[in-house]
């Protein structure tokens, strides 16, 4: 890669605009109130509160997260499947840069990443002036226009949630808008080369730094999201090892120029030059997350060698792939939350008893059919155990595939008595029980 | 049970395009239903560019975005296979978006730009008042004409108007489906519906009656599985709260 930057991570941000006393006072209440409700709503038992002290924030003073984004330098990550390692993996990155002053990095470490809990984790570090935000799909837009970042990383896109954001164009239409309206203040975007719609979305961009993941994933995407006609792709080529790539049949819209690309667990830049990143979070699409937060933090000023070594560090992000007791029972965590993170996680489940949780709550979306476009074939001989309150929809599922299973909706029962260890998979809801139960 | 498998033809109709709700579920599902009573079901997966095969017993079409479902309507009245497939009476079965195809016109995206369908069925599409999107209940009353219920997710902006060859394929309960207390049409062999995705895995005497059409109405032995039972028991007491 060309010399990414001439940034420097020790360069202080600008100054946040001068505030009237009458606005600093609210913001002030606003924060105090957050606190007061943070606390009950830990106290009473029901969560680490950053969510409703951002609510209550948010509803005293409406101007807070454009208040508390002010003054900073600011990555925003998104993306639909990753977002929580990737700002994990780039914030290690980041306070390896930056040493004996760490104190300087604020992130929203516990994955709230809608306008609430953006707002909750900058407000509990006012002095914090370099922010790692994964920033949910929808705050995308509104982060680039109040918080000016240096940096948005676009993962990927790709089918959740359909029964809430029905269209997925529309989404990359506002990424799309929101940077071509911020022009040259807008940011770099480190962006997936092999997702057209992304590719359309960063367009706009000022300047975009393009990543390979060498992804196999490609259902989302069938359409040119510019001209509507089909796109054509060539396969990849396991004896070269190189990506296949996509064009449109109608316009010039095609897969750019890779600037940092994922080869056999490598990353490996337009020079040549290669690292292999010592993960100790699982699955090639981890490499990919990593070559996006290599990409991102070298753009802030981070060292090559303190992004990896940083990285090195990151374990169990927000309880993902994070190994629990529940009673007798040894339990790994995974989640996934469609067809495009279940392909990824399913391969990961290696023991012999599996044990998979589904739920169609408002945050797994209430629509259980992408149960269909997920490939549980491949499960064939194992033991599975459906667990979840739509536990037997999976079962139905499982049974047109041909996979026998065992169905225990409840999630306590589901994980007790099993003697050797056993890999869960599950939608959000039941994952951020689990991780209550197991402590994660 | 024939000594040598008998051969079904299902056709999976732009899967890429039209796939987007799991619909592929019912290619999965009659597939392994046919299998599971001896047949040897063959699966075609259609992608947008190639031609449709012209000798399916069965067609099956999902739902998609607002472009990928105007491509495949353009497509699919080039192609002239579902018409002739219509014609000599094989089953063609649509859901969502495949449903609003199969129709004579339906509007999409904020443009109410108007599409032309295949005309099967006659019923027009249009923005309705509200987005549907949620569990619908409905009843039919099955090939033996005995009521049974229909239970699925829909997710549609478009609403839709019945002509009078059309006959409505249900009556609703709960959801909107059509938006006039009925969902879906039907018009001999041809059934559109709006629950998308794996419809006919909830619906097993649905699916069962779809291949039957497309086996020129033969009757089919019973399949007993408790675990669809317990899945259709669940999601109608989700819908029916205090019943
Ligand atoms: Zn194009």
């Amino acid at each position: 890669m060309a010399p990414m930057t001439t940034q420097t991570l020790q360069r202080p941000a600008a100054p946040a605009a001068p505030r009237s006393p009458v606005r600093r006072l609210r913001s002030r209440l606003a924060r105090l109130a957050g606190g007061a409700a943070a606390a009950a709503s830990r106290l009473s038992g029901r969560g680490s509160g950053a969510s409703i002290r951002g609510q209550v924030m948010l509803r005293l003073d409406p101007d807070a997260l454009a208040t508390l984004l002010q003054g900073r330098r600011i990555v925003a990550v998104s993306g639909t499947n990753g977002k929580t390692t990737t700002t994990h993996l780039l914030a290690a990155a980041v306070r390896q840069g930056l040493g004996d002053q760490a104190h300087r990095l604020v992130t929203n470490a516990d994955g709230a990443n809608l306008h609430h809990g953006i707002a909750s984790a900058l407000s509990r570090s006012p002095r914090a002036d370099v922010a790692v935000l994964e920033t949910d799909e929808r705050v995308v837009a509104d982060v680039v226009r109040l918080g000016r970042p240096e940096v948005l990383v676009l993962l990927n896109f790709s089918r959740d949630q359909l029964d809430r954001h029905h269209e997925i164009k529309a989404l990359g239409r506002s990424w799309r808008n929101a940077l071509e309206a911020a022009g040259e203040d807008g940011p770099v975007v480190v962006a997936n080369a092999e997702e057209p719609l992304i590719v359309w979305a960063a367009q706009t961009a000022r300047r975009v730094v393009w990543v390979d993941t060498a992804s196999t994933w490609q259902q989302d995407a069938s359409l040119c999201p510019q001209c509507g006609a089909g796109l054509a792709r060539t396969q990849p080529d396991p004896e070269t090892g190189e990506g296949g790539d996509w064009s449109c049949t109608g316009c010039e819209l095609a897969e750019p120029r890779a600037d940092l690309r994922v080869r056999d667990g490598e990353i490996v830049d337009a020079d040549g030059r290669r690292w292999r990143p010592d993960l100790q979070v699982p699955g090639a699409f981890n490499v990919g997350n990593a070559a996006h937060a290599l990409a991102a933090a070298r753009l802030l000023g981070v060292g090559t060698e303190d992004a990896l070594a940083g990285m090195h560090t990151v374990t169990a992000p927000a309880g993902r792939f994070a190994t629990a007791r529940f009673g007798d029972t040894t339990a790994r965590l995974l989640l996934a939350k469609n067809p495009a993170g279940w392909a990824e996680a399913l391969p990961l489940a290696t023991t012999s008893t599996v044990v998979l949780a589904i739920d169609s709550a408002a945050a797994d979306g209430r629509d259980v059919s992408w149960l269909w476009d997920v490939e549980y074939e491949q499960l064939a001989g194992r033991n599975v155990v459906c667990t979840g309150p739509r536990a037997v929809d999976l079962a139905v599922r499982l049974r047109y595939a041909e996979v026998e299973h065992q169905v225990e909706p409840d999630l306590a029962r589901a994980l007790a008595g099993h003697p050797e260890p056993v890999d869960v998979i599950a939608t959000y809801t039941p994952f951020q029980r689990l991780r209550r139960m197991g402590g994660v | 049970m024939p000594s040598t498998p008998e051969k079904v033809h299902v056709a999976l109709v732009y899967q890429s395009l039209l796939g987007i709700y799991g619909d592929r579920g019912n290619a999965t599902v009659v597939t392994k239903r046919l299998q599971w009573r001896g047949f040897e079901p063959v699966l075609t997966v259609v992608e947008p560019g190639d031609p449709l095969p012209q000798d399916a017993h069965i067609y099956l079409i999902g739902g998609g975005e607002d472009a990928a479902q105007i491509s495949a309507a353009r497509l699919l009245r080039a192609d002239g296979a579902l018409q002739r497939a219509a014609e000599r009476g094989a089953a063609v079965f649509g859901v969502c978006a495949g449903y609003q195809i199969l129709g004579r016109s339906f509007t999409v995206g904020e443009h109410d730009q108007v599409t032309e369908g295949l005309g099967l069925l006659d019923v027009t599409t249009t923005r309705g008042p509200q987005r549907a999107v949620g569990e619908l209940l409905g009843t039919w009353s099955g090939a033996d004409g005995e009521a049974r219920h229909i239970t699925g997710f829909e997710n549609h902006g478009g609403w839709t108007t019945r002509g009078p060859d059309a006959e409505p394929f249900c009556t609703v309960e709960v959801g909107i489906g059509n938006g006039d207390g009925t969902d879906g049409a039907v018009n001999g062999t041809v059934i559109g519906l709006y629950p998308h995705g794996p419809l006919l895995a909830r619906n097993p005497a649905l699916a069962d009656h779809v291949i039957s059409l497309g086996l020129g109405g033969r009757e089919l032995p019973p399949l007993d599985h408790p675990e669809i039972a317990e899945l259709r028991r669940q999601r109608l007491a989700a819908v029916r709260p205090g019943r």
